[in-house]
């Protein structure tokens, strides 16, 4: 991918350690975004502003981010950023759209942002991501007239990491919260769902035959007819867990999550990979000790 | 006895204190208790040891854990409802007060302890139960130090199910299944927390947390929070004001709900309490975030402060982490079912599913899940709310590792889709497991789901050649052979075609089977050299599934009839041919001991030894007399037969032989006159069929013993080798090696030996040293794992190595109830020890003629001191010498009490339960010390000097308590009559009475109305001594013995002195 020229090779090391092209792709659609900025300068004192750690904080709040940037006056800047949002008749389209798809809805479900959203988005004639920077509607209480100025460049550069966090940020941004996205998406598949089962009903009989195995029978907890179970435990030791093995060498939980996820502070440049080493080489700690513990037990 | 429990303890959070769980150990025990009822706050459990007791106990087991304070719980508990005593004062009071009316119709009753039997209505109460909490990490270290397995008789059984459940907690630790996490605070007052929870994506995880779940004894998790209202620390039982108790604790119960999520939650506890104590943050170079992440990591209580925004950051970002691994726990899983392409098409079918996580064959396709409307569905007995979004969560999930699928997601409700050959291959390749540890089901077609039968292997059929009686184990078989594959046949040309295709998925015959790239090498090499297939192959192909030939392994094993019969019989899947009693035996066989007599046989002839491992009663001796007979009479018996057992039991094997078979010829090798060289050995033993001898005798004359040629070696009371290094044991050992001459090998015994397993190597040594190989390996191979970790699988196979050698019937079989009847006598036969020997002749000696000289007014008390007196040597020397106390080599001195202490011990080891009557009182208290002693545990006396209110609290523990003792003494006199002891399904008469009815009555203690089992009468009598005399007497009936004991005590006074040596005088066999 293209970072923008001048000073590129700097600037994709700085940000992370893979570089830009190992990021999900929505960091990298919102990084291009930035890229396609005209104003290479004033990008690359933003660029700076937001390594150097100028920028002290940045939350979400609603629809809205809200963010301060130390610049040359004492108090920080305070820096706005919203998207428009969509309105509810929009989001029915949205909605409509993401349903008609299993695949979207499977994928929001486990926390991925699927790659061709925008088609969802294009049922109401909006989009999710901006198409121009000019999209992303910012204020800053700083002097400087131009808009973007350096300080709202600089949280422009710092969302890209931000989203990664959380990729349901963007949906925030344009008016649905993760959980009213996929609660809104649950009532829409009710709605098609009823009607299926509706006419899988008229078209044949089948279906109310296996709805008898959905008949809701109201269990009783096993010991309460049989109260030895209160006390009873009969099994032996999983085969399993007779031997107590490590993993296997890079086959832990920590390898199979990967990057943390969580927007690095510029100031803090290799907090993350620290972080996580750390916990990596605890773990092999803990691992030795817990297979310690396992072998001498009942010794 | 009391027994320990264990309870979690949720974490109580106050407004000051964020509340950490806690492990609660607890113990009940037997009392006589008030039924009680809750009033203003849950009542106290009766039944419980307060901490005091319970710490001290704990350390004397050696089982205290560090970390603990006293504590109080509130506990749901079975109870029994049982009306309270009555109350009717309290109408004559007239009493206003709101609460004693209630008293009158409110519930009361007693907590059920483990064990006890469930009444009709079983009621489920809050209980206030005192213990001793233990703080989590400690709690976890105690688990982990634990027995994993066997029964503690000081451990309630969920103890083992902790046990287990912290060995997972260390398996996921070791294996590094655990990622941190942020969570947010659950309210107001609710810290926000740092944790490590642990990551169950894994289907074997998976799959454990449904068993653990599905096991879980809800003791472990039946605890409401109690609460002091004060908020102090409660380190003491408090007396508080009601209303403020009732207040912090409104009366409730806990109720049993399905164990999955709390048993996820009891994991994550358990796994946080250890990384927290072990974490050491480093936080250098890390910004402010990470910092205090870190370092709420490695605090006590993980607590985080920071500000709103920071925590919901953090959260996020952690969820999202840990998402990318693992998904929530839920009831209901997807599954991708695999279909086979139909006749003539290439395209496989690939069906959407949801799948019970607790049994994976309850499964609802995806159509039905679509359909499934606004009230969920149910997957068996599981209830799922939103069965469309755990679908498609779990499509989302099997997306990011096999990207196919994708294509099967377009639509709004997909069903199936379908997948090319190669995608396929992929999936039953690779992506099944995959997608198994991203927590989707995989379910391939039969012929693919890579268990054994989706290998190449081979199918057998074989049988015994016309021309042989099959009764050697080296002998050839007649066989033919076919591979297989997948459950079809195939040959050799066949998979070379199959393997040209170059493609992994073959279609053979119409099934579709993935061929491995050893497969056609291996099955070329065995077509080349097919091998011979011996008896002795067949055995061992079939003891055991997934056993190999040539590195194949056998799907099919056909035996014809003759093989059938013999591997039949061998595998013991049908009972033993019967033997009727051979000519020459003086005795009836019952049904089960001529199948005893025909399985002894059967492996006689295939030269392999045998333990004969009945239970006690059913008449070892007999069945294997009865075999000795049949040698004979099959002229199999040319040369001696040597019979080792301990010094105890010599006297009965020689009663017994001289009973039921007369015409063998025995010899024993016993005492101080015994043949010293060889020469004079083999002069005696000529003619001899039987040579009796001690364990210790064997071990000391082994160098003698070894130079005779024995036709067979026979042990009894087999235990007596289990050690494998004690001298006695090798001796054994050596003495029968089979090399030598085909001495066949025989053990008896009436313990379960399977079940020991660390006794199992050296009597399998001594029977077929083959079967188990070296002890090294042994120990690594089977008693190790099985012993420490109770690990099943090996215990299993070590089972199937064993069993053809061993027989065991129990008394409860139903084959063998049917032969018994209900009350079965059994005379024990003993000698005396030396000690016993010389003092019972001297006082013999010493008295006889004193007797003779005194007049005859105290003739009848002399002769009445002397027998009382001989009778104690029996018993023991130091009653007769009025010690009073055990000392050092007590057993030694008395052969009645090694006999006794024998016998108890396979009642102890069966869970049996023991009445031993004595006519002396000193005996009654020496023996109790020693038992006492030798058990560790509790030996109740009942004498003529015990109280009436500890008589009663002294049955009634003994009939009611779940684990009260095992053994109970009694005086004949005082427990002889009236008392109801029909727990007990063995009675000891230790000493003999002259009157039988005396013994009878006793007897009568358990043997009565309310016995549920056989009762096993033991009656010990000391052969050649005064006790055998009595016997005759009481036996033969003779008109002497009535007009004894219809006259009482008179006749003594009336006995010459001749009659009298003739009673009192130690006859020598």
């Amino acid at each position: 991918m293209n970072t923008f020229p001048d000073n590129s090779s700097e600037i994709t090391t700085a940000l992370s350690e893979k570089g830009l092209g190992n990021q999900p792709w929505w960091v990298e659609q919102w990084m291009e975004l930035i890229n396609s900025y005209r104003f290479k300068k004033r990008l690359e004192r933003a660029w700076s502003y937001a390594r150097e750690g100028n920028v002290t904080s940045i939350r979400f709040e609603g629809r809205r981010v809200h963010a301060r940037v130390q610049g040359t006056d004492e108090e920080p800047y305070k820096v706005k950023l919203w998207l428009d949002v969509l309105n509810d008749e929009d989001w029915s389209y949205v909605l409509e759209a993401l349903t008609q798809k299993a695949r979207w809805s499977a994928q929001l479900l486990t926390g991925i942002m699927p790659s061709d959203i925008e088609r969802a988005f294009a049922a109401s004639g909006k989009r999710l991501f901006p198409f121009k920077l000019q999209e992303v509607r910012s204020e800053c209480n700083c002097p400087d007239k131009a808009n973007p100025c350096k300080h709202i460049s600089a949280i422009y550069f710092l969302m890209g990491d931000r989203f990664s966090e959380d990729p349901f940020v963007l949906f925030q941004l344009r008016g649905r919260t993760r959980t009213k996205l996929l609660t809104d998406l649950a009532e829409q598949r009710k709605k098609i769902l009823k009607k299926i089962a509706q006419d899988s009903a008229e078209k044949d009989d089948d279906l109310t035959e296996s709805s008898a195995i959905t008949q809701t029978t109201s269990s009783i907890h096993s010991s309460i007819t049989n109260p030895h179970l209160w006390w009873s435990y009969e099994a032996s030791l999983n085969a399993d867990l007779v031997v107590i093995t490590p993993a296997l060498d890079g086959d832990t939980g920590l390898n199979a999550a990967g990057e943390l996820p969580l927007a690095e502070n510029p100031k803090f440049p290799q907090a993350n990979n620290k972080f996580l080493s750390h916990l990596q080489q605890q773990g092999q700690i803990f691992a030795q000790e817990a297979m310690l513990k396992a072998m001498s037990a009942d010794e | 006895m009391s027994l320990l429990h264990a309870t979690w303890l949720p974490p109580i959070r106050t407004p000051t204190c964020s509340g950490r769980p806690a492990l609660l150990v607890w113990a009940d025990t037997w009392r006589v208790a008030t039924p009680t009822g809750p009033k203003i706050t849950p009542a106290l459990h009766p039944f419980t040891l307060n901490p005091e007791e319970l710490s001290t106990w704990l350390k004397q087991k050696e089982l205290l854990p560090e970390g603990i304070i006293e504590a109080t719980a509130c506990l749901t508990l079975p109870s029994r409802y049982i009306k309270a005593p009555s109350t009717k004062n309290a109408y004559k009071k007239q009493s206003d007060e709101l609460h004693e009316e209630i008293n009158d119709f409110a519930w009361t009753g007693l907590p059920l302890q483990a064990g006890e039997p469930i009444p009709k209505q079983c009621e489920w109460w809050p209980w206030q139960v005192q213990g001793l909490a233990i703080e989590p990490s400690a709690a976890t270290t105690w688990l982990s130090k634990l027995p994993l397995s066997g029964n503690n008789s000081d451990l309630g059984e969920e103890i083992r199910w902790w046990s287990h459940f912290q060995r997972w907690s260390l398996s996921l630790i070791a294996r590094g299944r655990w990622i941190p996490q942020v969570e947010v605070s659950k309210g107001e007052g609710y810290p926000h927390r740092a944790r490590w929870v642990p990551l169950l994506n894994r289907e074997d995880d998976r799959q454990k947390l449904e068993e653990f779940a599905a096991r879980l004894p809800l003791v472990a998790t039946c605890a409401l929070p109690w609460r002091e209202p004060t908020g102090r620390r409660n380190n003491r039982m408090t007396r508080l004001r009601p209303e403020a108790m009732r207040e912090a604790n409104p009366i409730a119960s806990c109720r049993p709900r399905s164990g999955r999520i709390r048993v996820a939650t009891l994991l994550e506890d358990l796994v946080d309490a250890q990384l927290r104590k072990g974490f050491v943050p480093n936080t250098k170079d890390l910004d402010p975030l990470l910092t205090i992440w870190q370092e709420a990591l490695g605090s006590e209580n993980g607590v985080i402060t920071l500000n709103e925004e920071d925590v919901e950051r953090l959260a996020t970002a952690s969820n999202h982490w840990k998402e990318g691994v693992a998904g929530n726990v839920a009831p209901a899983r997807t599954c991708l079912e695999l279909f086979t392409p139909n006749q003539g098409e290439d395209l496989w079918e690939l069906r959407f599913a949801l799948q019970a996580a607790a049994d994976p064959t309850l499964k609802v396709q995806a159509a039905s899940v679509w359909g499934a409307g606004s009230q969920g569905l149910q997957i068996g007995e599981i209830h799922v709310d939103q069965p469309s979004e755990v679908l498609l969560e779990g499509l989302g999930r099997a997306l990011t590792v096999f990207e196919p699928i994708a294509r099967g997601l377009e639509n709004a409700t997909p069903e199936n889709m379908q997948l090319t050959p190669a995608e396929a291959f992929v999936l039953v390749r690779t992506a099944a497991s995959q997608l198994r540890d991203v927590g989707v089901g995989v379910e391939l077609p039969p012929s693919l789901s890579g268990g054994l039968a989706s290998r190449l292997g081979l199918a057998i059929k074989a049988e015994i050649l016309e021309t042989s009686r099959g009764f050697t184990l080296g002998e050839s078989l007649n066989w033919e052979w076919e591979l297989m594959i997948g459950g079809v046949h195939l040959t050799l040309k066949e998979l070379e075609r199959l393997a040209s295709k170059k493609s992994p998925l073959v279609n053979h015959q119409g099934a579709w089977i993935e061929l491995r790239p050893n497969d056609l090498k291996n099955a070329a090499l065995f077509c080349s050299t097919t091998p011979n297939l011996s008896l002795d192959d067949a055995l061992r192909l079939t003891a055991t599934e997934g056993d190999t030939l040539m590195k194949l392994p056998i799907h099919r094993f056909e035996a014809g009839p003759r093989l059938q019969g013999v591997l039949e019989k061998y595998h013991q899947q049908k009972a033993p041919d019967p033997l009727p009693a051979p000519e020459g035996f003086n005795g009836q066989l019952r049904p089960y001991q001529e199948r005893g007599l025909g399985w002894l046989a059967f492996l006689h002839r295939f030269d392999q030894g045998a333990c004969l491992a009945d239970d006690m009663g059913l008449g070892k001796t007999i069945q294997l007399l009865a075999f000795l007979q049949h040698l004979k009479s099959e002229h199999e018996l040319k040369r001696p037969v040597l019979l080792i057992a301990p010094t105890s039991v010599l006297t009965n094997w020689k009663r017994e032989a001289n009973a039921f078979t007369p015409t063998l010829q025995i010899f024993e090798h016993y005492g101080p006159k015994r043949p010293s060289t060889e020469k004079e050995l083999k002069k005696v033993l000529k003619h001899i069929n039987l040579v009796i001898t001690s364990y210790g005798l064997l071990q000391r004359d082994i160098e003698l013993l070894e130079s005779i040629n024995w036709e067979g070696i026979v042990i009894d009371e087999a235990q007596a080798i289990k050690n494998p290094n004690a001298k006695q044991s090798q001796a054994t050992r050596e003495i029968a090696r089979p090399d030598k001459n085909n001495r066949f090998r025989i053990a008896l015994t009436g313990t379960p030996v399977e079940n020991r397993v660390g006794e199992l190597w050296s009597l399998m040594d001594f029977l077929n040293p083959r079967v188990l190989g070296k002890e090294d390996f042994f120990q690594q191979r089977y008693r190790l794992p099985i012993e420490r970790y109770g690990d099943i699988s090996s215990l299993k196979d070590l089972k199937a190595r064993v069993s053809p050698f061993i027989l065991r019937r129990l008394k409860t079989d139903k084959t063998i109830i049917s032969d018994l009847p209900e009350k079965i006598e059994l005379n024990e036969w003993i000698g005396l020890s030396k000690e016993q020997k010389s003092l019972y002749n001297k006082t013999v000696e010493d008295t006889i003629d004193l007797i003779a000289s005194s007049p005859l007014g105290q003739r009848q008390g002399k002769v009445l001191g002397l027998l009382t007196r001989l009778k104690q040597i029996c018993n023991h020397p130091a009653l007769a010498l009025k010690e009073n106390i055990v000392q050092e080599g007590f057993i030694n001195r008395s052969v009645k009490l090694q006999r006794l202490e024998e016998i108890l011990e396979e009642v102890i080891e069966a869970g049996d339960r023991a009445l031993l009557f004595t006519q002396f009182a000193e005996w009654g208290h020496l023996l109790q010390a020693y038992l006492q002693q030798r058990w560790l545990c509790e030996v109740p006396f009942l004498h003529g000097s015990t109280s009436k209110n500890e008589r009663q609290a002294m049955v009634d523990r003994f009939q009611e308590d779940p684990r009260g003792p095992q053994l109970f003494l009694l005086s004949l006199k005082a427990g002889g009559i009236g008392l109801n002891l029909t727990r007990a399904n063995h009675v000891f008469h230790i000493d003999r009475w002259w009157n039988p009815a005396v013994e009878n009555q006793a007897t009568d203690r358990a043997y009565r109305i309310g016995q549920t089992n056989r009762v096993m009468v033991h009656k010990f009598i000391t052969s050649g001594s005064v006790e055998e005399k009595i016997d005759q007497m009481i036996r033969e009936k003779s008109r002497l013995a009535e007009d004894i004991i219809g006259s009482g005590e008179d006749w003594l006074s009336n006995l010459g002195v001749n009659q009298l040596k003739n009673l009192v005088a130690l006859e020598t066999s």
